[in-house]
């Protein structure tokens, strides 16, 4: 194995013993708690029986009941396309405005930043419970709209489809955001000035300089928030109630609540597959569109 | 920048205005609502809450559920930050310092819990815990925690070791000081900003998770979110704001850090 040190710090000398005791930590955790329980899920689902306990054998049965199931296939088909949603909502609102957080100056961009990371840094629950509070039975959002005297009896604003869509896209946006910044923000105004220069009006120059330059960030943002909302399950579960059924919130029921394991990891294994083909073919696109350039 | 005006221009100008005004308040709404609602006086849960008590904060003082959980989320938090920097550390260190093979492989599989279905990683670790018998116990959950830390962790540090000015090293090893010296004083040192960025960064990751406590803890090792998830799914009431509203600051508390030390779109950004 040849290893090149690459700086005066890890000299030539030793080079393989230090290596070794440095690389050591991280490798024995990214074997033991992230490869082997991986192909110990790939064999759980391989299960024949619904119980993982004491079990033998090896079968493709899980597969096999999962592509004749219906329901499953149901939820599946509704999880692409809240995720597909989701994802083209994030594009719409967050590209506009990473665009604009990469092009402030610093001092305007901080605390526009921070609104935009507390989100993304908070944990997810009380997030939700925010929204909760917000579009509950005696939400504000109803006491406001009755208030005003707009409706004169409380609206059903959880346990739908959009409220689901609404919530996914406030937890996400600010990969989006991010994400789009990312990217804008390593491309010089040149361009732009240019464009403005030539007598390009905004349109003309957004469409023309602005969107391609984005682009890959835009790509990215998307494919990263359509993962994560086809993995979501405490949103779908706390304001979707039983109406918005996801992968994510059917796998945790196949495990906690129905404790049939097999059957949960082979839906688990599906998905991650899923993910990974995503990502490669997203690889690839975005090759394409920045013309070989990483 | 001169731009020619017409009529397109205008509906772009003041159309992005509000839509970036939109989604500025749509990313604080929770927060502050929880917030505001946390301070009723009231027994329901309202916003703008009916006047002003600190009364739901009191009960949660009083209340051992919440406090244990909070003590459980803290002390998993500090104990997984810790583990998680030490394996980062050296991990970022041997990415930046060191051409192998497997190299590229090696930094997708630490950065890759991020984008492995939280689901899906979760029922992973349960079943390999349960296999060898640690399942349900505070090492199973702490390893969890390190495992979702570490993409964080290894970008925040990865970033800060390419940064870093290697030749105030190779002034040192000149002077005469020996490479664990070098380290000591020189790299840690001017690495600092970057760990304690990673650091806070990967607390309040532990801290705030719920997608994969909810599967690993067990009834001894109930995390904070874990028991705001099960309080929500029943019921809930003023207590839950007053308790959100603690993890509200402390996360805002470390954002602010952060921000402070290296800048948020160093941990966060690409």
């Amino acid at each position: 194995m040849k290893i090149i040190p690459q700086s005066s710090l890890t000299p030539l000398a030793g080079r393989r013993f230090w290596f070794a005791v440095l690389i050591a930590p991280s490798f024995l955790v990214l074997v033991t708690f992230l490869i082997i329980p991986f192909l110990g899920l790939a064999r759980l689902s391989l299960l024949p029986g619904e119980r993982a306990f004491d079990a033998e054998g090896v079968s493709a049965i899980q597969y096999g009941k999962l592509f004749v199931d219906g329901y499953f296939l149901s939820v599946l088909a509704e999880t692409f396309a809240l995720g597909a949603i989701v994802a083209v909502i994030c594009a719409v609102l967050g590209f506009p405005v990473g665009y604009s957080l990469a092009r402030l100056p610093a001092r305007a961009r901080r605390w526009r930043l921070i609104a935009v990371v507390l989100p993304l840094t908070l944990s997810l629950v009380v997030v939700v419970f925010g929204w909760m509070v917000v579009l509950g039975r005696t939400g504000v959002l109803n006491n406001m709209l009755m208030g005003m005297g707009l409706i004169d009896r409380p609206l059903r604003m959880v346990f739908n489809h959009g409220s689901v869509v609404f919530v996914l896209v406030q937890q996400f946006l600010p990969f989006m955001i991010l994400s789009v910044m990312g990217v804008v923000s390593h491309v010089d105004t040149v361009l732009e000035e240019a464009s403005a220069n030539l007598g390009a009006n905004r349109l003309t120059t957004f469409r023309r300089v602005i969107l391609p330059i984005a682009a890959p960030g835009i790509v990215s943002g998307m494919l990263l928030v359509f993962i994560l909302t086809i993995s979501a399950f405490i949103t779908p579960r706390l304001i979707g109630g039983s109406r918005v059924q996801m992968i994510g919130a059917v796998i945790y029921e196949q495990i906690v609540v129905l404790l049939n394991w097999p059957a949960g990891a082979a839906m688990s294994i599906i998905l991650l597959l899923i993910t990974i083909i995503l990502l490669v073919s997203a690889r690839a696109v975005s090759a394409i569109l920045t013309g070989g350039r990483t | 920048m001169k731009m020619t005006s017409d009529l397109s221009d205008i509906i772009l100008h003041y159309g992005g205005f509000l839509l970036r005004g939109f989604v500025y308040v749509m990313m604080v709404t929770p927060a502050v609502i929880v917030v505001g609602a946390s301070f009723t006086s009231g027994s329901l849960l309202s916003f703008p809450p009916e006047g002003f008590s600190l009364q739901w904060y009191e009960r949660v003082w009083s209340s051992d559920q919440f406090m244990r959980a909070m003590g459980t989320s803290a002390y998993l938090a500090i104990a997984a930050t810790v583990i998680a920097l030490v394996i980062g550390l050296t991990g970022a260190f041997v990415l930046d310092r060191y051409r192998f093979p497997g190299r590229s492989m090696f930094q997708a599989l630490m950065l890759s819990p991020i984008i492995i279905p939280m689901v899906v990683l979760a029922l992973a670790l349960l079943q390999f815990m349960s296999w060898i018998g640690i399942n349900q116990t505070f090492a199973g959950l702490l390893f969890g925690h390190v495992l979702i830390m570490l993409p964080y962790v290894v970008r925040t540090l990865g970033t800060g070791l390419g940064l870093l000015n290697k030749t105030l090293e190779e002034a040192s090893l000149n002077l005469g000081a020996s490479p664990p010296t070098t380290l000591r004083r020189v790299t840690i040192p001017l690495l600092a900003p970057s760990i304690i960025a990673a650091g806070v960064f990967a607390f309040v990751t532990s801290f705030g998770n719920v997608t994969l406590s909810v599967f690993l803890a067990s009834a001894s090792t109930v995390t904070l979110p874990v028991q705001i998830f099960s309080f929500v799914e029943s019921s809930y009431d003023p207590t839950v704001a007053a308790v959100s509203s603690i993890v509200i600051v402390i996360t805002l508390v470390v954002i602010l850090v952060i921000e402070k030390v290296v800048g948020v779109s160093r941990v966060v950004g690409k």
